[in-house]
């Protein structure tokens, strides 16, 4: 909200500096997102116009004498066409600092000019929000008075940040109230012109019925005698400095006094009310309103108006209708403040796409008792300008005093672990305009109407703190006591996350919300699980529509794109809609790579087996436990290509080369390589045992054995391992060869096989008959010849 | 006799020289396989002891052994000196020390994750748990339980992506702190790291997917001092000791007190005027934080007569911006291996 300091301090006393007075509100909890400084104009006078002819030797010149409040005239020569005698003016005396420009004597044509006539412009207002030519000041305003100092116009502007709570501080008023309450100083209130004045005659010939409960207050008042025109130039200017356009003396004051107090008003030109009753009631069904912008809008049953016998006349709380708004043959207006539920106001102003300044402070309820002072200050305000006012009528709910609240004055040492002094406790709370009843060691503090947002005891507290100063409550290091709450889910990921990391990856972080044209491309592609996609409601955009179904989506899309080898990995949750339509949300990892291709046979894979290395790796570090390989299938993997990593019958992982057709769909140039981690299903981590080797020494033998190509490593392994028994301490292929020097259909395998016994040295006999047994069980299992 | 000391002395002789043109150990070994060895030099003169008259054997045995002993010494010397030769000259040996290190490969944790493991290593050395929670969320967990009823204006603060009618995407990782007081009774004391969204249109500054980082301390005798305690520490811990951590007045439906955090502006310290990280007001914004509002604590069936807790949510991206002085949010979700690799 812009708040002009010149308007705050007719409220309150403030210090100069703008800066210190910024620290204080965000110190209260209004920061103040910028300072906007006004430039330093000075030498500036309220002028009267005494005479004014054409200047003798210039068509286009004006020469006038102008009371500056001096002993002689200043004679002053413009340009512009808009003055008149009799007119109050600004001028700028010989020596004035303006925006622009120093203000010099100087001759035109022959005449010496003692100064200049001010435009808005000059004044550094926005000139489209004022008349063209010379800024016409009101008449009361005398001559010779310094016109900055008057209109504040060189206090800079704060735009100041208020939370949703405060809806009592969305106005320079309630800023006002904060500031003196922080600086101890009283509060200046604005003049009023309550029920009850002499000023104010009958009733109003408007009656008003509430037919809905969206609306808890309705004063009504009228004003006649209206001259329709523009609003006084200190208004204007204020209105301006707080960036709110002037456009008539009724508009003006409805802005001005929402903006001063945060009642929202609303004028209607009394001639074109219907009737004589004005109905807060919900809208028709299919109910169509012009509002004050010329548009129509369609108003859905929960939108709250506010109609004469015939039509809606204005969207409450949010926007008037042009059928009874107040133009220049209006004689006389009908006041409208009034208390709305501000959920319905809130939906209205969303639904229409309408979030105007009323409504943005209606949504969020405001205190009936705004509605009156609102009121009050309106009428003050066009009795100045001349109205006539009648009394105004309240409909609507009794005003209620607010409930007081019981504070235990130990509670706010409890909650801060500051030590205020009960009396201190309770000067805070009535500086902030809060009544406070001691009974005991408790208080019995009564909140001021326009603080509606203080319910509970520790609202109170936060009010102690906040007048207190944050800085003052000393900071202490808490000592926690001992808990079961378990940290093991953030440590697996953290613990894979740096396996990774050693095992030379990058951690990367995609969008966990996919584009529908991904989506569409892995679908055309025919992957099913595509189908499994929980779509969002409302995304921004058709880029964020889907979540990922699988890490494999962020990981293709982004290797795509890099376009060159890269070693990444991502932890994070994939989301599916399973059979009953609930939504499997899983953590896992993806690691991978893009790699240049190898000049290799179709049936071998190096970089398939440097992701098996580092899969193994990864899971043997995280579990402390051996995993086993064995074929699988995957959706998105290549069917010949892939293996599944299993740790006591779980299937922990699925690795391998990308899918060709799921490659081609996301237009992946190089291989790609990766593997899916299920972080949620590994085991717990199995500490090792260590267990001594053999002291004797053993000896190993190269076995070149020819197989058919279906045979796969793992069973020639196993079978040498099973048929040699506790003296092989392992079997492990190491080359492969396929061929013109063996059949089409066979493969030649070496495997090393390493033997050793427990208790003595192994003999070469011994070794020998080893490999036989296995020779005999690979030829009678699988096939398999050795070959010399 | 003579002719046999006259023999031993001429191969003491051509032993001397040998050793002395000897290169290396090598040649030093051939030298003593040559003159000492079985079937050497040596063992040739000792033969022509046999020839001897047998009273003279003796004195020529002791002549041959002294003359080994002699000749031996020579070699282990010679051998001794050739040792400190090889050595001086290793010694002598330099290489270019400032060459560029051969290093071994090795990837990285990415920098978000880098900032949330500090946090929590700081947090955990004081006895807090590390806690996780799902992203897909009923809004009871994002709303009701912390406050926030159903047509609470401040629902609409969480501008968020909904997948049913009562799922959305978490918009922050509150939802943590109601499922873990739910679970366990005070005292609690966790940290709550993880992904959220917003619907947010994407700029330098906004992403729709962002992390938080969310504390929550509950039990007895805990109050704002301790927030502010932990948080200046934390902050020290992230940014360095000279940092200093401000507290403002603000609006949360789930804290009461509530506050605003700020940290000195690492990039200028407070002192810039012009600084393009904190705009030269000195300060960055962290988050919010406050003491937990006694309606979240009834929710979950804790007395807040008895208990009190302060709970404070972070942007991760917005500490990582910070500390590694980056000038746009969206360089995390890009991931280019440029970036990860000058933050590694």
């Amino acid at each position: 909200m812009r708040v002009p300091i010149g308007w705050l301090r007719e409220f309150v006393d403030l210090p100069d500096d703008a800066g210190s007075i910024a620290d204080r509100l965000a110190s209260l909890g209004f920061p103040v997102a910028e300072i906007e400084r006004r430039p330093d104009i000075t030498g500036v006078a309220v002028g009267k116009v005494l005479d004014i002819a054409k200047h003798p030797n210039a068509d286009r010149l004006q020469v006038a004498h102008i009371d500056a409040g001096d002993d002689e005239p200043l004679t002053i020569a413009t340009a512009a066409t808009n003055v008149a005698a009799g007119q109050t003016i600004a001028v700028a005396r010989i020596g004035a600092r303006l925006p622009q420009l120093t203000i010099a004597p100087r001759t035109m044509r022959g005449i010496a000019s003692q100064g200049m006539m001010i435009s808005a412009e000059e004044l550094a207002l926005p000139a489209e929000w004022f008349e063209d030519g010379i800024l016409q000041l009101d008449p009361e305003t005398p001559a010779g008075a310094d016109a900055v100092a008057l209109f504040g116009l060189n206090d800079p502007v704060f735009d100041v940040e208020i939370t949703t709570n405060r809806v009592d501080a969305m106005s320079i008023l309630g800023i006002a109230r904060e500031l003196a309450a922080s600086y101890r100083c009283p509060l200046r209130v604005p003049e009023l012109l309550e029920a009850g004045d002499a000023r104010a005659n009958g009733d109003p010939s408007i009656a008003v019925a509430l037919a809905s409960t969206g609306c808890t207050r309705f004063v009504v008042q009228q004003f006649g005698e209206l001259h329709a025109g523009v609003a006084p130039a200190w208004m204007r200017v204020r209105l301006a400095l707080a960036g709110q356009r002037p456009i008539d003396n009724v508009v003006d004051v409805s802005n001005y006094v929402m903006l001063e107090t945060g009642q929202p008003l609303h004028f209607y030109d009394a001639g074109r009310i219907a009737g004589s009753t004005l109905t807060v009631r919900d809208a028709h069904k299919d109910e169509t309103i012009v509002t004050l912008d010329d548009v129509e809008r369609r108003l859905a049953p929960s939108t709250l108006v506010v109609a004469d016998q015939q039509r809606a006349l204005g969207i409450a709380g949010v926007m008037g209708g042009r059928d009874s708004e107040v133009s220049s043959s209006t004689s006389s207006v009908v006041l409208e403040a009034a208390t709305f539920e501000g959920s319905r106001v809130r939906r209205a102003a969303k639904a229409l796409g309408l979030r105007t300044e009323a409504a943005a402070r209606h949504e969020k309820t405001l205190p009936p008792r705004l509605a009156d002072f609102g009121a009050a200050r309106a009428a003050w305000l066009l009795v100045q300008m001349g109205a006539t006012a009648s009394q105004p009528r309240a409909y609507g709910e009794a005003l209620e005093e607010p409930s007081p609240i019981a504070l235990r004055t130990r509670d706010v040492k409890r909650l801060l672990g500051l030590e205020v002094p009960a009396q201190r406790i309770a000067g805070q709370l009535e500086s902030l305009g809060c009544r406070v009843a001691q009974s005991g060691d408790t208080f019995d503090v009564t909140p001021p109407w326009w603080r509606r947002d203080l319910v509970i005891a520790a609202d109170l507290i936060e009010e102690v703190a906040r007048m207190e100063g944050y800085d003052r409550i000393d900071a202490a290091v808490p000592s926690v006591a001992p808990h079961a709450i378990s940290s093991d889910s953030f440590d697996r990921e953290r613990h894979a996350a740096n396996a990774l990391a050693a095992l030379d990856y990058r951690e990367i972080v995609t969008y966990s919300l996919r584009p529908s044209k991904e989506l569409e491309r892995v679908r055309r592609a025919g992957f099913s699980f595509a189908d499994a996609a929980v779509e969002v409601r409302n995304p921004l955009s058709e880029d964020q529509r889907f979540l990922r179904t699988s890490l494999a989506d962020g990981f293709v899309s982004y290797c795509a794109q890099i376009d060159r080898p890269v070693r990444v990995f991502e932890i994070g949750d994939t989301f599916r809609r399973d059979d009953d339509g609930a939504i499997d949300e899983r953590s896992g990892a993806i690691v991978g790579f893009a790699a240049e291709s190898l000049d290799e046979p179709a049936w071998r894979d190096t970089h398939f087996l440097r992701l098996k290395g580092d899969c193994e790796r990864l899971l043997e570090r995280l579990t402390g436990r051996a995993c086993a390989a064995e074929r699988a299938s995957a959706p998105g993997l290549h069917p010949g290509k892939t293996a599944a990593l299993m740790i006591d019958g779980t299937r922990v992982a699925t690795f391998g080369c990308i899918d060709p057709r799921l490659a081609a769909a996301f237009d992946v140039r190089l291989p790609l390589y990766f593997a899916i981690v299920a972080l949620d299903r590994l085991p717990a981590y199995a500490v090792k045992r260590y267990q001594p080797a053999s002291k004797f020494p053993g000896t190993s033998r190269d076995l070149a054995l020819t197989l058919d190509t279906s045979v796969d490593a793992d069973a020639v392994q196993r079978t040498i391992v099973e048929a040699i028994g506790a003296a092989c301490s392992s079997a492990e292929a190491f080359d492969e060869y396929r061929g013109p020097q063996i059949p089409a259909d066979k493969k030649s395998l070496a495997v090393r096989v390493a033997l050793r016994l427990d208790d003595a040295t192994i003999t070469d006999a011994q070794a020998d008959e080893a490999i036989e047994r296995a020779r005999e069980a690979l030829a009678t299992k699988l096939g398999a010849t050795l070959r010399t | 006799m003579n002719g046999l000391e006259t023999s031993l002395k001429d191969v003491r002789q051509r032993f001397a020289t040998s050793i002395e043109r000897a290169q290396d150990e090598r040649g030093l070994e051939a030298a003593r396989v040559a003159y000492l060895g079985r079937s050497g030099e040596v063992t040739n003169v000792r033969r022509q002891i046999g020839a001897l008259p047998p009273a003279e054997r003796p004195d020529a045995g002791r002549v041959i052994n002294e003359a080994v002993a002699a000749m031996e010494t020579m070699l282990d010397d010679a051998a001794a000196a050739q040792r400190n030769r090889a050595l001086e000259s290793q010694l002598e040996e330099s290489i270019d020390v400032t060459f560029p290190a051969i290093r071994p490969a090795e990837g990285s944790i990415s920098p978000l994750r880098r900032v949330v493991e500090d946090v929590c290593a700081y947090f955990r050395s004081h006895g807090f748990a590390i806690v996780t929670g799902p992203e897909v969320e009923p809004d009871y967990y994002n709303f009701d339980a912390l406050n926030i009823p159903p047509d609470h204006p401040a629902r609409e603060g969480f501008d968020s992506f909904w997948l049913t009618d009562s799922l959305l995407l978490r918009p922050h990782t509150s939802p943590v702190q109601v499922r873990t007081m739910q679970q366990h009774r005070p005292p609690i004391a966790i940290i709550a790291p993880g992904r959220c969204y917003r619907r947010d249109a994407v700029d330098a500054r906004h992403l729709f997917q962002f992390h938080q980082i969310e504390g929550l301390m509950v039990g007895e005798g805990v109050h704002f001092g301790h927030l502010k305690g932990m948080l200046e520490a934390m902050c020290r811990e992230l940014f360095g000791p000279a940092q200093n951590v401000r507290f403002r007045p603000s609006f949360f439906p789930f804290t009461e007190p509530s506050a605003e955090v700020d940290t000195t502006c690492p990039r200028c310290g407070g002192h810039a005027q012009t600084c393009g990280m904190c705009g030269g007001s000195g300060w960055i914004e962290l988050g919010g934080c406050g003491m937990v509002h006694p309606s979240v604590l009834r929710y979950v069936n804790y007395d807040p007569e008895t208990y009190t807790g302060w709970a404070f949510g972070f942007g991760v991206e917005r500490l990582a911006l910070a500390r590694y002085e980056i000038d746009d949010i969206r360089r995390f979700v890009n991931s280019d291996p440029a970036f990860l690799a000058a933050l590694q």
